[in-house]
């Protein structure tokens, strides 16, 4: 025996001998890629935002839509102030929303307006006539209402004047929108496709890749020669020429009809379109897997025992695939996200007023000198999550591949 | 040789006929026809005189039909007429193909020139420090989105540093010597060729990576060596030429890259090329000018690629086509 392995204790011994399941070699290699572990936290962190986009709205309320043109294209960091149309709106959401005649009492009784107006118009006058830091305190210094319901109403209507001044972290568009929330929901909306589109078309890759691969012959020759040419097709002119179709044209009276006229439309629009021409890749690649694959003796021994055709697909010949689908589709993500983008910054693809970090963009275009901060933010936030995606797929192909593996 | 030529050929020219007519057939599908826009135009048009004008330009037949019109129309020569430009699509077309081709042209050249380079030494010093950066900037390169590296380069070297025009083809002519106004078309070109050989970089950077430390880890390289040649007469004789192969691969899958690229950085500077002619058009509903531009640019793709086919048997004479 060594001097090198009596060295080793019997811990150490015992974890040299031990056999690891494969998911653990490939996860103890993948964790020595540092910048795809950096890839995983950063969407992580945007996974996070995305999920959690309406608490975000709900905790800061703000909200993606709410425009005022007298706040236009504000620096970061700024405050701003509602105007007094919009304040009058609010209060009278405020009024729709519940019962409100606790509130209005306990306003009479402080003597802060006329105690002969009906209960609307006295909240009206109350917002009006005070400026909202100056209401705020009339509220908070006033004695505590008895009821419960009035001083639940109270703090609900004292949320509503803090409202009135906003602070915009990342300042406001061109239609006075806050940046900052509409970003929130640009990463839902992008990741959301993104995903999607990776996820869809790497099933149909997977799909065609394997009736190709596996029956060979004539029909590989066909759906290969498909795949080829929607290869080197420029792809951003098809998918122009494609998403200015008029849903409503070619889907009327389909069952897919519903489409049209949803509320998400073009959402769902262009996660159509996208998947339609990104699945070639993942094709090209589960058929050169599965060509190898099915000369494999195991392959050989499941058509000895009477294994049919689909079966063999499926339990012997897919699970083979799945790692190098794997890479292919997270490597998808990230170009659905860049498509996606550019779709939309070109004003083809997802419309307004859902936010996504391509139509952000596009709009941002045209005052870039003025408010450039409102073109940069989008492209970063794309920048990221894409390099992050990319650096991932290139983790999990270092990964996967067993030449690299190191024990 | 000549039989695999023509096979090719032939192929691509029934994948350019089916892909017109699925163009033409989505043409159908847009918002818009091109008769109502007529009647928004001119409100004393009647039902009736729509009706006409619909059978006169046989807008009221099958897809088909209409498509089988324009094929024989293209055919004869003729182009059509623009709606929007109001001349015939064969006067817009040239200049915008011409334009577009020294975009994408300027654009492979700097970013093969800037790229290669750049691989071969992160290749050679494999694992360190420059690898590393190299291969963070090509990650980068694949990643970014096009149009908003256009915006940065716009907002960097035409609002803040003023040195480039932030978009157009040329200045308006106001007697410019020729000398002149050359410089002023190359000024112009700067910022649209550098965004769009940013894309391309990146992918190229990677690949001549992969494929120079493929290559250089053959046995015959250090059987070369061995021998005592010189390293540079290794790098380039034995190493880089066959990591060659590989890079000419991607160089013919980046030309339908480079065009996407195109659209975007035409659309974004302004710039006057087929691939802006394509998005104004469809935006427009100006079906002539958008059917020819499409056919144009995926015909040239395509052409590129079967030319990039024939190149593989120059660089490497193991390819026989057969």
């Amino acid at each position: 025996m060594s001097a090198a392995t009596t060295a080793l204790g019997d811990a150490a011994r015992q974890r040299l001998l031990e056999a690891r399941p494969m998911w653990r070699i490939v996860l103890g290699q993948f964790v020595e890629h540092r910048m795809a572990v950096a890839g995983v936290c950063v969407i992580a962190f945007f996974l996070g935002v995305a999920l959690f986009a309406p608490v975000i709205s709900a905790v800061t309320g703000l909200d993606p839509n709410r425009q005022n043109v007298l706040a236009r294209y504000q620096p970061l960091m700024s405050w701003e102030e509602a105007s007094p149309s919009e304040r009058e709106l609010r209060v009278q959401r405020f009024l729709e929303s519940g019962d409100r005649t606790a509130l209005a009492d306990h306003v009479r009784r402080l003597g802060l307006a006329g105690a002969d107006l009906p209960q609307d118009e006295l909240l009206y006058q109350l917002v009006s006539s005070n400026e909202p830091a100056q209401l705020l305190d009339l509220l908070r210094h006033g004695p505590t209402p008895d009821s419960a319901a009035a001083r639940e109403q109270l703090a609900g209507f004292e949320r509503v004047v803090e409202d009135f001044r906003s602070f915009h972290l990342l300042g406001t568009d061109e239609l006075g929108r806050d940046v900052f929330i509409r970003l929130v929901y640009g990463t839902q909306v992008s990741i959301t496709v993104g995903l999607l589109v990776a996820l869809i078309s790497g099933l149909i890759g997977l799909v065609i890749g394997s009736v190709a691969g596996y029956y060979g012959g004539r029909l590989d020759a066909l759906l290969m020669r498909f795949t080829d040419t929607l290869l080197s097709l420029p792809i951003l002119v098809v998918l122009i020429v494609v998403s200015a179709v008029d849903l409503g044209k070619l889907l009327g009276g389909t069952p897919l009809a519903f489409i049209t006229g949803h509320e998400h439309e073009s959402v769902i629009k262009m996660i159509i379109i996208l998947c339609a021409f990104s699945w070639m890749q993942a094709a090209r690649l589960v058929r050169g897997s599965i060509l190898s694959i099915k000369e494999q003796e195991f392959v050989l021994a499941a058509r000895v025992l009477g294994a049919r055709d689909r079966s063999i697909i499926a339990t012997h010949v897919v699970p083979n695939v799945i790692a190098p689908l794997l890479v292919a589709v997270t490597l998808g993500i990230g170009n659905a996200i860049l498509f996606e983008a550019a779709l939309s910054f070109l004003g083809l693809g997802i419309q307004p007023p859902t936010p996504s970090w391509g139509n952000m963009l596009h709009n941002a275009q045209e005052m870039v000198q003025h408010a450039p901060m409102l073109a940069i933010l989008p492209g970063l936030l794309i920048l990221f999550t894409v390099i992050s995606f990319n650096y991932i797929g290139d983790g999990v192909r270092d990964a996967i591949d067993p030449r690299g593996i190191r024990r | 040789m000549t039989g695999f030529i023509l096979r090719r050929l032939a192929q691509t020219v029934v994948v350019i006929a089916l892909l017109s007519f699925f163009c033409y057939f989505l043409m159908t599908l847009m918002p818009g026809d091109p008769i109502d826009e007529m009647i928004a135009a001119n409100p004393t048009m009647t039902a009736e005189d729509a009706q006409r004008l619909r059978e006169l330009h046989g807008l009221d037949r099958p897809v088909h039909e209409r498509y089988w019109n324009w094929v024989t129309m293209i055919a004869g020569g003729d182009l059509g007429y623009s709606r929007t430009y109001r001349v015939p699509v064969s006067e817009i077309l040239g200049r915008s193909l011409l334009n577009t081709s020294l975009l994408a042209g300027a654009a492979l050249v700097l970013s093969l020139l800037v790229a290669v380079p750049l691989g071969v030494w992160a290749a050679l010093r494999k694992g360190s420090r420059v690898d590393y950066f190299v291969n963070l900037f090509a990650f980068a390169g694949i990643s970014v989105p096009s149009f908003w590296i256009a915006i940065v380069l716009i907002l960097v070297f035409a609002v803040y540093i003023p040195i480039f025009p932030a978009g157009g083809t040329t200045s308006i002519d106001f007697g410019m010597t020729p000398g002149e106004a050359l410089v002023d078309r190359a000024r112009h070109l700067v910022l649209p060729v550098l965004s769009l050989s940013f894309l391309s970089i990146g992918t190229f950077v990677r690949y001549t990576r992969a494929a120079m430390i493929d290559a250089m880890s053959n046995d015959y390289i250090r059987t070369a060596r061995a021998k005592g040649l010189s390293w540079d007469r290794v790098l380039i004789v034995h190493g880089f030429r066959n990591a060659l192969i590989p890079l000419i691969t991607i160089v013919t899958l980046s030309f339908s890259t480079l065009f996407s690229g195109a659209i975007i950085t035409e659309t974004v500077f302004a710039y006057d090329g087929v691939g802006r002619l394509v998005f104004l058009s469809i935006q427009r509903n100006d079906f002539n000018v958008a059917m020819v531009a499409f056919m144009i640019s995926v015909s040239w793709v395509l052409l590129m690629n079967f030319a990039a086919d024939l190149l593989y048997g120059v660089a490497d004479p193991r390819i026989t086509y057969s």
